[in-house]
């Protein structure tokens, strides 16, 4: 969840849109100008500007009587705090009919020296946001200086000296300082404006970042979960599936003995159908238990508990005698089985148990997706530079002339449990791991498989091991293709 | 929603959601042109320099209803672009009512769909309930060549309770209907939940009657409902 609510959330003040320095240096440059005090608070009484001119000598005169001091605290107190509306001795301002309109709200102040201020208040989208104070000024149509509200402060007051003294006071017609007032307004609109759209950006970008900030955080929070949940589940379904391959090893061991048994008449002589029968459920009970050898041999894999035994070996005696163990199958099925390889091949070094597998594997394949009278062929190269692997080594390449795969599947095959046709009435068995395993042990040696094949014409697979295997012997699996999510409703 | 019973004061938020680049800034822009300047402020706009919204666009619309509360309309908009959603969930925050623009051409339906989810995901993070918080969708660019046929939208109006508004925001059309529809589902969420008949006498008709008495209603579908005032908008 996110953290506090956001600027956009709430009210801002009048200081918060102002930039300090930059609005004093134009009210001082304002008040220079037009030689008029400017005073600026906001909706609290917070003042935010208070430029003087040339009105301290004569306030200061009034302010060292005690009297003087009350009444002139008194009229602060009422153009600061007071309402900025004709009531508590404010009236409206004389002005000229032209500025009426635009002077809404402004009021006019008397000070009991004959001096004015002027109030009117900082409107920002319909809220007062808080007010603007010019003056003392000397109105024009003051007269009868000083008034007697201001010699009856004291018994002493010196009226030369005051009149001296309040020369130095801008005189203007009330109308004249309206005017400038209004000016002061427009220009403090535009500053406020400009102020706002700083204030809130800058605040918002702060507050994206967090929010980015946080987001991430929680995203790897939520990462580190999943991955932990992840690989204990992984961990538990190696074990299980170790456990349960074990399990189911045992008996069927028994089943075939006991089969061969039977077939071989250790119990009897059977009549030729009984042996036919006998011997179906020995080889379907073979072709179980290679299954669960497949499956036993992943989650190995998976459980990181395969290291791969690199020695000095023959390949060519690597690839006829992996021949030799499909010639039946083969044989039984009308498929040519062939091996080029050549005369002689220097020595590689390599877990030959594994890649014996692996080559297996693959022509146990090539026979299955062939049909009656199609031909496979395996082939060994001799020993060279190999660009895959940018260095010395060898290739094996087993052909058929089977089914072949589609282009779009040519990743996805090496997944453990994808099979290119996965429907409950498909005509190939196996359980979508043998080439798992390929994968696995080819790329434990450093080397790669590559796939061609062309629909209805065949398939290719070509290992390219180095001579030297190049990496650690961990092997790793390509983990199970995951659905696609589920696709929810577009409202659109 | 902010009401202030003790100042007085009713802010009402509505964004404008949607795709990049689908109008949302525009719908803005003719909004700001059409009322007249002294019941809103600047349209307030950070854009990058290919008119990119970088962080949002705001414009407020006030008045005081007849008991004298003030009432602030706040219209935000989103950044549309992809990378900005952390931005875009922060303008989200509180939102009464939500005006989602839609592109109208049938390439951007996948922008569309992808957005719309953004929101509600977006709506749930803020702890808003999207059950509860109205959106109106405008087809905008209903005028380009590959936009969807009347009949295509009717179809994705029957999908959703939403009310559905058709527009071609560059030119005006449909723009102010867009506004009515979303501040009209927008005041019957808040009164709902928050009584504002009761509570502070704001009527719907008066709700939505001071916000359109102040905006230019000349040539749209509410002219009737909210003739233009005689005074010319700013």
């Amino acid at each position: 969840m996110r953290q506090g609510e956001s600027v956009l959330q709430r009210r801002i003040s009048l200081g918060e849109m102002l930039d300090g320095e930059s609005f004093t240096e134009v009210v001082k440059g304002f008040v220079e100008l037009y030689r008029v005090g400017i005073k600026v608070f906001d909706d609290k009484g917070a003042k935010l500007a208070d430029i003087k001119i040339n009105n301290g000598d004569f306030c200061g005169y009034v302010f060292s009587f005690p009297e003087g001091r009350r009444r002139c605290t008194a009229t602060v107190g009422r153009v600061k705090d007071g309402p900025v509306a004709t009531t508590h001795g404010a009236r409206l301002p004389v002005l000229e009919s032209d500025l009426v309109p635009q002077a809404r709200g402004m009021v006019t102040v008397p000070c009991f020296t004959g001096l004015r201020y002027l109030i009117m208040p900082i409107l920002w989208e319909g809220d007062t946001m808080g007010r603007v104070v010019f003056g003392p000024f000397t109105p024009e149509d003051l007269v009868d200086f000083p008034p007697r509200s201001l010699t009856e402060v004291t018994d002493a007051f010196d009226v030369g000296n005051a009149k001296t003294l309040v020369e130095k006071v801008r005189r203007a017609p009330e109308s004249t300082i309206a005017r400038i007032m209004l000016h002061f307004g427009q220009l403090m609109q535009t500053m406020l404006f400009a102020g706002q759209k700083m204030f809130l950006t800058s605040q918002l970008h702060i507050e994206a970042t967090l929010e980015q900030n946080r987001e991430l955080e929680e995203r790897n929070r939520k990462l580190e979960d999943m991955n932990t949940r992840l690989k204990e589940l992984d961990r538990l379904k190696s074990a299980f599936l170790a456990t349960v391959s074990h399990e189911l090893r045992t008996p069927l061991t028994s089943i075939i003995g006991y089969s061969e048994m039977l077939a071989e008449g250790l119990a009897g002589t059977l009549n030729d159908e009984q042996v036919d029968y006998v011997r179906t459920i020995m080889e379907k009970g073979e072709t179980l238990l290679k299954l669960i050898s497949s499956i036993l041999d992943i989650s190995q894999i998976e459980a990181g508990k395969v290291r791969l035994n690199f020695e000095p070996m023959d390949a060519i005696e690597l690839v006829t005698s992996s021949v030799s163990s499909l010639k039946p199958q083969a044989h039984k099925k009308g498929v040519v089985l062939e091996a080029r390889v050549p005369s002689r091949v220097a020595q590689v070094n390599g877990d030959r148990d594994r890649l014996r597998q692996v080559i297996v594997n693959l022509l146990a394949n090539a026979v299955k997706f062939t049909p009656k009278a199609g031909r496979v062929t395996v082939t060994l190269s001799e020993v060279g530079h190999q660009p895959d692997l940018n260095a010395q080594g060898y290739r094996i390449i087993v052909e058929d002339s089977g089914v072949g795969i589609p282009a779009d599947q040519f990743d996805k095959i090496f997944h453990s449990f994808y099979q290119v046709d996965s429907s409950s009435t498909r005509e190939y068995g196996g359980a979508g791991l043998g080439l798992a395993i390929v994968k696995s042990f080819v790329e434990g040696h450093g080397g790669v498989v590559r796939v061609a094949s062309e629909m209805g014409h065949g398939s290719r697979f070509t290992l390219i091991l180095p001579v030297v295997p190049s990496l650690q012997p961990q092997v790793q699996i390509t983990p199970p293709v995951t659905a696609l999510q589920a696709p929810v409703d577009d409202r659109f | 929603m902010q009401l202030n019973h003790a100042q007085r004061e009713l802010t009402v938020k509505i964004v404008y959601y949607g795709p990049g680049l689908s109008g949302k800034t525009t719908n803005l822009q003719m909004v700001h042109q059409r009322t007249a300047s002294d019941v809103r402020g600047r349209l307030l706009t950070v854009e990058t320099h290919d008119d990119r919204t970088l962080f949002f666009d705001l414009l407020p619309v006030f008045f005081s209803t007849a008991n004298g509360f003030k009432v602030k309309v706040k219209l935000f908009t989103v950044p549309g672009q992809v990378i900005h959603n952390a931005t875009r969930r922060i303008v989200l925050q509180g939102a009464d009512a939500v005006a989602f623009i839609a592109d109208s051409r049938r390439s951007m339906g996948p922008d569309n769909n992808a957005y719309w989810k953004n929101l509600l995901e977006n709506m749930r993070e803020n702890g808003l309930d999207p059950a509860q918080v109205p959106v109106v969708i405008q087809y905008n660019k209903r005028d380009l060549p590959d936009a969807k046929t009347d009949a295509e939208i009717e179809e994705t109006r029957k999908k959703g309770k939403e009310p559905v508004v058709g527009a071609i925001a560059i030119r005006g059309v449909g723009v102010l209907e867009t506004l009515h529809a979303v501040l009209q589902v927008g005041y019957r969420a808040i009164d709902a939940r928050a009584g504002l008949t009761k509570n502070i006498g704001l009527t719907e008709r008066e709700f939505l009657g001071q916000v359109f008495a102040n905006i230019d209603t000349t040539g749209t579908e509410l002219e009737k409902a909210f003739p233009p005032r005689k005074v010319e908008a700013k």
